[in-house]
Parts: structure tokens; sequence; C-alpha cells
């Protein structure tokens, strides 16, 4: 099995709920990325998902968005990305999050193929949708890269099913109408379960996970109540680093977090 | 409807986006197929829009040129002073009866904004506008109309704080509103049915033009011209003509004569995927989209509409830049020689028709769409006089 579903699927089978950072990639703190890393690894995520910022990020809200423009104002090029996961793999299966067109320019083939061989194990582009994803899903399988599709609250059942049967490594099922970080509510429970239930339907061994507005125990504790297998955390993590916060504190805050998906019992 | 054109186009977002695209979809094929909204729609085009705009002979303009006849198509007398009210008529009616309450739109050069203000108005949906900052500040007149007609103006403060930046603002604020919100995308870019939609809408343009070039002349004119940022009032210009021997030329921003790329992405950029559709884009080698740079809010876009991003591949429409400088000129010569003040982003269009006119025989007709007017120009345009002197 590939590491990412291969990781997931066996941290849900001790029958425990993952919790996945999303760390932005940025040229300036490249030096700290392994220590920060290794924090989250201690704190108990079981992957990681390493985002490559792009100019124009619709599906971002605040906090990432400023920090993708940061990180292209340091320089961050493609190359770092490729660094950068050299680095996170050596500690934690990772997954690629970036736009379409960052890939698009390296040409699809080649981008999945540099990408795995730098040690990526996925690949999330949050403006593919399942129609135009064929491509993608050619290109990755070909590379041995898990192609990972979103899900909405805006589709339907079945089409949650379909994008389920498309996915691999995992589905990210976006919580809300609204771009990461805090702001919008996040979608109602019962309106989530039954995506959760529609996906686990389709593809009863693919792990779903919840992202977007998930930033505390409490939210990572209610998002993991409707079902899902597992949480990721992406703004809110970003905060805590804008906040410059150290591995060690770090690390508390995530364990914090595993815990809230992973209620005692 | 076409979701692609060749391999351009496309729906290249968020999940969330999707069913609201594809119910967009229907209810345009819906409306489009209903007599009641035709007729609707064509009663507002007439009585609130003013449409159809003439087709006037330039006459001293076509002496300055020394060649083939320039006439205006003139799209600057449509209600709002541009032909964005085409578009924004047509999906304001659409919104209406989708039963969303709530429009909201991008603008660069203000027009669309204002176009959509208006409609928000006239319809009674309330209205919310996306403008970057940089552009507020340079199109303050209409920002004051917006306001005036009752339209909230957001401004958008983040990267080039552009036209760019604006449409990025108003993807997010549909993807946390959509279930009540209409995004009334002002050109013909962004997702599919975005660009077929619009460029349905603009193409009354080009049928108007097709229709008095035979009343008057018996024949279609030699050679069309129309300026090209995201590319609406060109595809309205061509669609049609698309089937006829005319010859088709896109006009580009090119910017400031020591910009390397202007905002010219069908003359220096890439295929690539921007706000939703594949098409040509201004870009570095990691996919990061360029700043670019134009004198004309309304071009100062690095992507474009994925129809002609075909059509110029497929060579049936030339697409050329023209520069500040060039385009400041023929705002110049259409102010001094017919009267009329151009908006620069049509500047642009008039210099580039001037120039074929020159090279072309005196029985030839160059019609050239002169998509807005320039009261919303006056700043810049003084501006760049007090520059030059």
């Amino acid at each position: 099995m590939p590491p990412l579903a291969d990781a997931l699927s066996a941290v849900r089978a001790a029958g425990r709920r993952p919790a996945v950072p999303y760390l932005l990639v940025d040229r300036a703190r490249a030096s700290r990325l392994e220590a920060t890393v290794r924090a989250l690894a201690a704190a108990g995520a079981p992957a990681l998902e390493l985002g490559f910022p792009f100019s124009d990020p619709i599906a971002d809200g605040p906090t990432l968005a400023a920090a993708s423009g940061r990180a292209l104002a340091h320089g961050t090029r493609w190359s770092d990305l490729l660094f950068a996961l050299r680095r996170a793999s050596r500690h934690l299966p990772a997954a690629v999050m970036t736009y379409a067109n960052p890939v698009w320019a390296h040409g699809l083939e080649a981008a999945a193929r540099e990408l795995r061989a730098a040690g990526a194990s996925g690949l999330i582009v949050p403006d593919l949708s399942l129609e135009e994803s064929g491509p993608w899903r050619a290109a990755c399988r070909h590379a041995g890269l898990e192609l990972v599709l979103l899900a909405a609250p805006s589709a339907s059942p079945e089409r949650v099913a379909r994008i389920a049967t498309g996915s691999s490594g995992f589905l990210y099922l976006v919580s809300r109408y609204g771009t990461t970080g805090a702001g919008a509510p996040v979608a109602p429970a019962r309106e989530l379960a039954s995506l959760v239930a529609a996906a686990h339907r389709a593809r009863p061994r693919l792990p779903v996970l919840i992202g977007f507005g998930v930033r505390n125990a409490a939210t990572a504790a209610a998002a993991t109540d409707t079902g899902a297998d597992g949480i990721v955390v992406g703004s809110a993590l970003q905060e805590q680093i804008d906040r410059r916060l150290g591995p060690e504190r770090l690390r508390t805050w995530f364990a914090a977090i595993v815990r809230g998906a992973n209620p005692a019992g | 409807m076409p979701r692609r054109y060749g391999p351009y186009g496309g729906a290249y977002v968020p999940e969330t986006l999707v069913p609201a695209l594809r119910e967009l979809e229907r209810a345009w094929r819906d409306a489009r197929a209903d007599a009641e909204f035709r007729r609707e729609h064509a009663r507002l085009s007439r009585t609130l829009g003013g449409r159809p705009t003439p087709l006037y002979f330039a006459r001293r303009l076509t002496r300055r040129a020394g060649g083939a006849e320039i006439w205006l198509k003139r799209e600057d007398l449509v209600h709002g002073g541009a032909h964005k009210f085409n578009n924004a008529l047509g999906q304001a009616l659409l919104t209406v009866r989708m039963g969303k309450p709530r429009l909201i739109a991008e603008t660069g050069a203000g027009q669309h904004g204002v176009a959509t203000a208006m409609l928000g108005a006239t319809l009674g949906l309330e209205t919310e506008v996306y403008m970057g900052e940089v552009d507020m500040e340079r199109q303050r007149p209409n920002v004051e109309r917006m306001r005036l007609l009752g339209a909230r103006v957001n401004p958008v403060t983040e990267g080039s704080r552009t036209l760019k930046d604006a449409i990025n603002a108003a993807l997010r604020d549909w993807i946390t509103n959509v279930r009540t919100t209409h995004y009334l995308l002002g050109s013909a870019v962004g997702p599919h049915p975005f660009p077929t939609i619009v460029a349905e809408l603009q193409s009354v343009i080009g049928r108007e033009i097709l229709r008095d070039a035979r009343r008057l002349w018996g024949r279609p004119p030699e050679l069309a011209v129309a300026c090209v940022g995201g590319g609406s009032n060109a595809i309205g210009t061509f669609r049609p003509l698309l089937s006829s021997p005319t010859e088709l030329l896109g006009v580009e921003a090119g910017g400031p004569r020591r910009s390397r790329h202007g905002a010219a992405s069908l003359s220096f950029g890439r295929p690539g995927i921007l706000h939703g559709a594949y098409s040509y884009v201004l870009e570095d080698r990691d996919g990061q989209v360029a700043d670019t740079e134009s004198i004309s809010a309304g071009l100062d876009y690095a992507g474009v509409g994925p129809e002609h991003a075909f059509l110029r591949d497929s060579g049936r429409v030339r697409y050329r830049a023209v520069h500040d400088d060039d385009a400041l000129a023929a705002f110049h010569w259409l102010a001094r020689d017919e009267g009329i003040l151009p908006a620069l982003e049509p500047a642009h269009a008039v210099f580039a028709a001037v120039r074929e006119a020159r090279r072309r025989p005196k029985g030839h007709r160059v019609v050239v769409t002169l998509s807005g007017r320039g009261d919303k120009d006056l700043e810049v345009v003084r501006a760049a006089a007090r520059r030059r002197s």
C-alpha cells in the first residue's frame, strides 16, 4: 500500500483518528522545517501536508493567503518545495498541497515524477475538480503519487461518492462553505455526517479527513463526531508558526488537537 | 454548451463551486430557450440600455489615417457608458430567475462594477463589488458612481491590488455565500460556463455590426478591431464575424515601453490555469502569476478568456500589443478629430485601427469597437500629460 494511505490506515486500524498538519513551505523558514516536523510527529501526527505557495490562492482565507504571499516574497521556489520534501519525508509521509497552476507549469508528468522522487507520497490540489482530474490522476498514478480529491458540503451524497471513488490516499472533506481558516460556520454536523457516510459506502477503506476550520481540541472533536476518520489542521497551525511558537510548545499545542480528535475511551 | 475551446477553458475550481456552476449552466440554457425571458431581456436592452448602438463613420479620423474608412461601433453610448451593460443585464435577469437575492462582481476600470450596481438597483438585488485599491485610486469617478447606485464597494488590498486580485476576492466571497449569491463575472474569463455565457451576451455587438454593414455596404467589413483584457467586448465583436471573410484583430495592453510584457497574455504569456480556466497566462517558471502593467485598469490583467486562446492558436484572430503612450495618442486623436472621449481600453484598439487603416486601400472598411467612454479616465490622462511636459 502507498505510504500515505498506509500511514492513515495504520492509525485507523489502531482505533484512532489521524490529525494531519498542513505546513506551508517558506524559504525563510527552511532551516526550522525539520524541527517543526519532528515536533508534530512527536505530538502524534501520522502524516503531513506540505503547502507550496501560489500567487492567487482563491480557496484560502486571510491567514494562509497572507502566509502564501510572504513565502513568495521571500523567494520561495519549486526547488525549495523539493528540498523541504526531502527533509520532511524523513520523518513523516508527506502530501504536497498546491494549486493547479504551479504543478501544470512544470508539466503534469514531470512534476509528479519530481515530487515523488523528492519523497512526496501524495498530491492535493484545491482547485482541481473531479471533472478536470482525469489527466492528473493518470500522471500521479504513473509516478506513484496518490492524488487526494476534495469534497464539500455543497455536493450531494451521490457526488461525494463519485469523488471518493476517484480519490486515493484519503478523501479531503471540506467542512463548510468558505475558505480555509476561521470565519464561516462549519456546516451542520448532520449534513457532514451524511457525506462521510456516503464516502464510506462508496470506498469503505478510504479514510475521510475533515479540514477547513479545525483549529483546536473542540473543533477537532466536533469534526470527528461526524464519523470522519480524522482531521487536517492548516490555518490554526500557521497562526502558531506566525507567532513563532518553538518546537516544544508546538508539540504541546498539536498534542491537544490530537487528543480532541481522540477522546479517551 | 462547450466546456472547452480546443484545449482551453474547463472549470478548475474548488469543489464548493461545482454545483453552483452546474446550476448556472442549466439556468442559462433554460433561460435562453424561454421566449418570455428573451422578450424581457430585449425590452430592457432597448428601453434601459439604449440598444441598438450606432455604427459611426469617423470621417476626420479616417482622413488622419489616410487609407481605409474607420467606423466606430458605439458601445460607449450604452447605459453606464460601456459594453459591460450587455453582460450584466443578462446575468442579473438570470440571478432573479435563479431566485438568488445577492449579486457580487469584480471590477477593474469600474465599468463592470457600475453596470452591476445599476442592474442591482433596477432589479432590487443587494450588490457588492470588489475592486483593487490601485484601481479605486485611478478610477475614482466609478467608485463614486457605484456607491450612488447603492452598491457596496469592497477595496481589495492583496497582491497587485488590481483586477486579478479583485477576482480572487469575489471568488472567495462566492465560495462562502454561494447559496444566496450569484457571481456576476464581468469578462469572458473564469470557469465554464462563464466564458460562454458572457460571449453569448456580448455577441449582440458583432451581430449589430454585421447587420449594419450589410445594410450600409452590402457586405461585412474588411477588418474588425477590439481591445482585449479578459476579452468580453472583443469576443462579442468577433464571434458573429468568425464565419465571414472579415479579418479580426485583438489588441492587448503592452504597458509602458520599458515593460517586458505589459498585460499582453496572448502575446507574451503561455498556457496555464488562472481563475478557473485553462488559457494564456503571464507567469513565471513556477506558474506564479506575474504582475501586469497598463495605463488602463480594464486591460490590466494577467489572463485572458479561453476562447481567445483558441482563436489565437487557430490563427483566425491576430493579437497585437499596443503601448500606453500610443493608446494615449489615440485618446487625443479621437477627442480632437471626432469629439469623442474614449475610455483608455478601446483607445488601444483605436490606435491599432488607425495603423491598419493607413496601410489599406480607401475602399476598405475598418470597424473598431469603442467599448466605453472616457470620463472615468480624465485624471489618468491629465497625469500622463503632466509627466510628459
